[in-house]
């Protein structure tokens, strides 16, 4: 499945609970700081740095640098692969290559 | 909100596997009516020809009497099959809520067999999102506000 990649990629970046936590504040503040995401979250900069360069490269979240702060945002549609994933018609497809997979092996042995 | 809006938030679902048949193997999988009944649904009216109206019958939601009403838009044997398929009702949201999309079959022939490619498109975001129902407590949470960052279908 070409969508696998991606999928992969965001179930794998949310799998850590720390970097899920991070997420869903940058989901909470539509739009917040690196220091204010730092600020009271027990975690020291650099690895709030981490797991936001992580987020971005999953295509879940943009940033944008103003002055000395670099700003996140949550990317449109980051959470697109799982959603479809999830899809009654994702599951519904991937079930019938399922059933089309034996009916093959029936009709050409 | 204007066109160009609502056009980028519609979606599709892609499934693409190889299978070790020849493509005329799988073409005919994908256009006898009771191989088609064997592993999609049972179609009611199809042929593969080119603008012939079948439907399948799913499950009712709501309003919606789960009758999908498709038409056959291009026939390659070997090659492609494509067709819509429409369905739902207004009152429904997520399962059951109106669907004008297109189902698209490729075949193309790869060693050992045949990769099948088919893209489900034209799904619009939140409206047919059964995930936006299933998704539990903080996610459902999570999806919603994407959904407003997204451009506000609401």
């Amino acid at each position: 499945m070409p969508r696998a990649a991606p999928l992969d990629a965001v179930m794998r970046t949310l799998a850590d609970p720390t970097r899920r936590a991070v997420f869903e504040r940058i989901i909470r503040s539509g739009e917040i700081s690196v220091a204010e995401l730092t600020h009271g979250s027990g975690v020291t900069q650099s690895a709030i740095s981490q797991h936001l360069r992580s987020l971005k490269q999953a295509g879940l979240v943009a940033d944008r640098a103003q002055g000395r702060n670099v700003f996140y945002r949550p990317e449109r549609m980051g959470l697109a692969p799982l959603v479809d994933w999830m899809s009654h018609y994702g599951v519904f497809w991937r079930d019938r290559f399922a059933h089309l997979r034996n009916v093959l092996k029936e009709i050409d042995p | 909100m204007n066109d160009a809006a609502l056009k980028t938030d519609t979606q599709e679902i892609v499934v693409d596997e190889v299978f070790p048949h020849a493509p005329e193997t799988i073409w005919k999988a994908l256009t006898d009516g009771e191989l088609i009944g064997r592993w999609i649904m049972v179609p009611t009216g199809f042929e593969p020809v080119k603008g012939t109206y079948f439907t399948f019958q799913t499950t009712p939601a709501g309003a919606w009497d789960g009758v999908i009403h498709c038409q056959v838009l291009e026939v390659i044997p070997n090659e492609r099959l494509s067709y819509a398929w429409k369905g739902g009702h207004e009152a429904n949201v997520g399962y059951g809520a109106p669907l004008d999309t297109v189902v698209t079959w490729t075949l193309s022939r790869v060693e050992g067999g045949t990769r099948l490619r088919l893209v489900h498109a034209g799904f619009i975001t939140p409206t047919n999102d059964s995930a936006f129902k299933t998704m539990s407590g903080g996610w459902t949470k999570v999806v919603q506000k994407l959904g407003t960052v997204a451009g506000g279908l609401h």
